[in-house]
């Protein structure tokens, strides 16, 4: 007979057989099977195997309750063993999630982040700090739950093997991932952040602070970025209230200069009141002719100088707006990168879409925007956010002679210093079909990351880019099902079919959860009517019906890993490769089509935006499976449908390979070309890398190069081991005598104090 | 002593920044990027 038993933490203590009894009355009640006599006897027999097996040792928790197991199956009692185990398996996922949640916060708390892989999980997070460390902390503990009560046991399985990857896993049970905010309805009336009302702006200015205000509210009641798809359109709205403002303000004060008096507002309302309000696009001879004519009628002013007066008021006024467009642009640019307000942690994820507006107003907006990303940031560092997306379309900015072909150019030549804009294609095919002239709210727009929420199965009256964004995203290891597949093709798109399903249903489940979400949950994308259709809903209403003009994305990774595990090459490599990789992806799209149909909720194929995922799967693949080559034999796998990176290519050719897949992922694609500094800097060649974007069919694409700075000199451009203007090394200090002789050559060398 | 001062004090450890695009963002320097991304970055080609 047994004395001792050794319990998890390592302690001895005394063997009590009415324990075990208690907890197999337990299973016995459960399942109907018996009462304490009962319960009794089946302890009694699992204390007599125990002493037989163990003698004079002690036996662990672990083996006691293999023994009760048994005991209670020997004894007939097979409903009872059956809830025995469950719960000992669930008691089992209980203590390790309490384990494995511990030791992540551990790590949270005393590792830096530059020696932990996890706390670098977001790019854009200092997990050094407080306010990243509990953001950390709080997301370690929200996915611990929601593994445990929220996933079916297969999804768990799946996620935590390394199947699928659940993006934004933490914010399950909260909310849903993005937005395009139309900032034209926003405005109108005015709008409130949860505490005061703020009016509906009147000057370019606060047009842009407001912006910025509302990309920080709505980055508080989501997940994942926050972009503006109409930021020419809405903004011009600005510009046009200053104008009308300024022009009046200047001739005001050009006829209290020349009568000499204090206050001629009144003569300046009436005479501009006969013209109507003063706007940049006024025929100027007509409009400025009328003012004149009605000074003239005043008897104070003749007809030569009163012309001359109107006339230079609006020039300086035209300056003044466009003076304060750039102040406005810059601030603006300035706000999104330095406020932390995400958790206090980071700054929200923004983009602004512009380049359709052919007004006066949209053009001086977008002149003045992408001459402050030029400009870059206080000591001309590059401004990492917004995302700038430039919309190319023919007839309005893509060909000599187009209105806004002048701004594409201008692009261009900031793109190749700045990174900045990226390029949607408005003329490719599968975004053309949506566009109507004179309907911005038909230009596809992006979130920088490449979301792209455009077609509507759920509404197909509603097919904008306006007040809609992504639901959640999950993506699928293709490259694992590729190996587990051993070559065997008709295996490996089953096993893709069974995964997609299971993606395709948790898609599903998350979106339950999110819909019985209330407006009072979202309180400025719902309670300001930001999100589609959320203006019809009442505060306490539930939220499902209106989240359906959303995206349900299932994502992918590693197509070229794919291929070369199920057929010894990449699609880079030979054109039969690339017919089985678009094979796959269409197979895909195929499956999120008719999900769609079926359910009229807007399933797509995601060519995912993978940061964190590209080395988890890889990590996880390569403890299962070694290193294979070309496949598991590198750090990360290759991004979403992409040709990988180390492959030598040409542009033009990689572009032609990956633009047929923009179109079948429809939830959101890119292209990336990388260059030199060099060539970057040669607007021929940028351009003529977009326009094979154009021609190719792109939908949404970027040129990459290298943008290098020395904080110490101020010098950017492309630096390899020695800086080009100060001849310093990384790391390596210099004398402030240097410094000082280098500013008088370049005065763009910033005053140095040597805390970054 | 003139000599004495002229020390080179300024920029020692202060690294080159240098602006990477990672999945479709900007970020500043590469310290924050996790180790995958790191190596992915490390791998890229030129395209002519």
């Amino acid at each position: 007979m047994i004395q001792s038993i050794v319990k998890r933490d390592g302690r001895v203590v005394l063997y009590d057989e009415s324990k075990i009894a208690r907890a197999i009355l337990k299973a016995l009640e459960a399942a109907n099977e018996g009462d304490a006599s009962e319960a009794a006897r089946v302890a009694n027999k699992a204390s007599k195997q125990l002493g037989l097996m163990f003698k004079d040792e002690s036996p662990t928790i672990e083996q006691i309750q293999d023994v009760v197991e048994r005991s209670l199956m020997e004894t007939g009692h097979d409903e009872a063993a059956k809830k025995y185990i469950l719960y000992r398996a669930n008691r089992t996922r209980i203590r390790e999630a309490r384990t494995s949640l511990m030791k992540a916060i551990d790590e949270i708390v005393n590792v830096d982040a530059r020696e932990s892989n996890m706390k670098r999980d977001n790019a854009n997070i200092d997990g050094n700090g407080s306010m990243g460390a509990m953001l950390q902390m709080g997301a370690s503990a929200a996915k611990a739950y929601n593994n445990m009560y929220l996933l079916t046991p297969e999804q768990s399985e799946a996620y935590s093997q390394g199947d699928i990857h659940i993006h934004d896993f933490d914010f399950y049970a909260l909310t849903e991932t993005c937005c395009q905010i139309d900032l034209i309805k926003l405005f109108h009336g005015g709008f409130s952040t949860g505490h005061g009302f703020l009016r509906e702006p009147q000057s370019i200015a606060s047009y842009a602070a407001l912006a910025a205000i509302a990309i920080q509210a709505n980055q508080n009641d989501q997940h994942g970025g926050q972009g503006i798809p109409n930021f020419d359109y809405a903004l011009a709205e600005g510009v046009a209230k200053s104008f009308a403002r300024t022009y009046t303000r200047k001739l005001r004060e050009a006829l209290e200069d020349y009568f000499d008096t204090d206050d001629e507002s009144e003569l300046t309302e009436k005479a501009i009141a006969e013209a109507g309000k003063p706007g940049l696009g006024d025929v100027k001879e007509t409009f400025d002719g009328i003012v004149a004519d009605e000074l003239v009628k005043s008897g104070r002013i003749d007809r030569e100088h009163a012309y001359h007066l109107v006339s230079r008021s609006r020039q300086r006024a035209e300056k003044q707006v466009d003076r304060d467009t750039y102040q406005a642009m810059e601030g603006f640019i300035h706000n999104l990168n330095t406020m932390h307000s995400r958790a206090g942690a980071q700054t929200p994820f923004s983009s602004i879409n512009y380049g359709t507006d052919t007004s006066p107003e949209g053009r001086m907006v977008m002149w003045n925007t992408m001459k402050a990303l030029d400009a870059g940031l206080g000591h001309g560092e590059t401004a990492i956010f917004p995302i700038h997306i430039f919309k190319v379309k023919e007839g309005v900015n893509y060909n000599p002679g187009d209105p806004n072909y002048d701004l594409f150019k201008y692009s261009m030549e900031v793109s190749a210093r700045r990174l900045f804009p990226n390029y949607v294609f408005e003329d490719a095919p599968f975004n053309l079909q949506y566009y109507k002239p004179g309907h911005p709210e038909t230009e596809v727009a992006t979130m920088g990351c490449r979301t792209r929420v455009m077609g509507n199965v759920y509404d197909p009256t509603q097919e904008i880019a306006y007040g809609r964004g992504n639901l959640s995203f999950t993506s699928i290891n293709l490259p694992r099902l590729a190996i587990l597949a051993k070559g065997d093709e008709k295996a490996f798109y089953e096993s893709l079919d069974k995964m997609m399903d299971l993606v395709a249903r948790q898609l599903m489940d998350r979106y339950h959860i999110q819909a019985a979400k209330h407006v009072y949950n979202y309180p400025f994308l719902m309670g300001q009517g930001v999100w589609l259709d959320s203006d019809k809903l009442g505060p306490n209403d539930e939220v499902g019906e209106v989240l359906k003009h959303g995206s349900l994305s299932i994502g992918f990774i590693g197509l070229a890993e794919t291929l070369v595990a199920l057929y010894g090459h990449h699609h880079g490599e030979g054109k039969e490769y690339w017919d089985k990789g678009y094979a796959i992806i269409k197979h895909m799209r195929d499956f999120a089509d008719k999900k769609a149909a079926e359910t009229h909720m807007n399933y797509g194929i995601l060519a995912t935006p993978a940061e964190g995922l590209s080395g988890r799967f890889t990590r996880m693949d390569q403890k299962r499976f070694g290193k294979i080559p070309g496949v598991t034999d590198r750090e990360y796998y290759t991004n979403s449908f992409h040709i990988p990176v180390w492959f030598p290519i040409k542009a033009y050719e990689k572009i032609q390979l990956e633009a047929p897949f923009h179109a079948l992922c429809n939830a959101g694609h890119i292209t990336y070309v990388e260059l030199d500094g060099d060539t970057a800097n040669n607007v021929e060649a940028f351009e003529s890398v977009i326009r094979c974007m154009h021609d190719a069919g792109v939908g949404y694409g970027s040129v990459n190069h290298p943008v290098d700075r020395d904080p110490v000199c101020g010098y950017v451009g492309v630096i390899g081991d020695v800086c080009p203007r100060c001849g310093r090394r990384n790391g390596e200090p210099i004398s402030p005598e240097k410094l000082a002789e280098l500013r008088k050559k370049y005065p763009s060398v910033p005053k140095f104090c040597g805390c970054q | 002593m003139a000599a004495l001062q002229k020390q080179s004090v300024l920029g020692k450890d202060v690294g080159f920044e240098r602006i990477r695009r990672i999945t479709g963002y900007l970020v500043g320097t590469m310290d924050k990027w996790n180790d995958a991304k790191k190596a992915e970055e490390r791998d890229r080609v030129k395209h002519m």
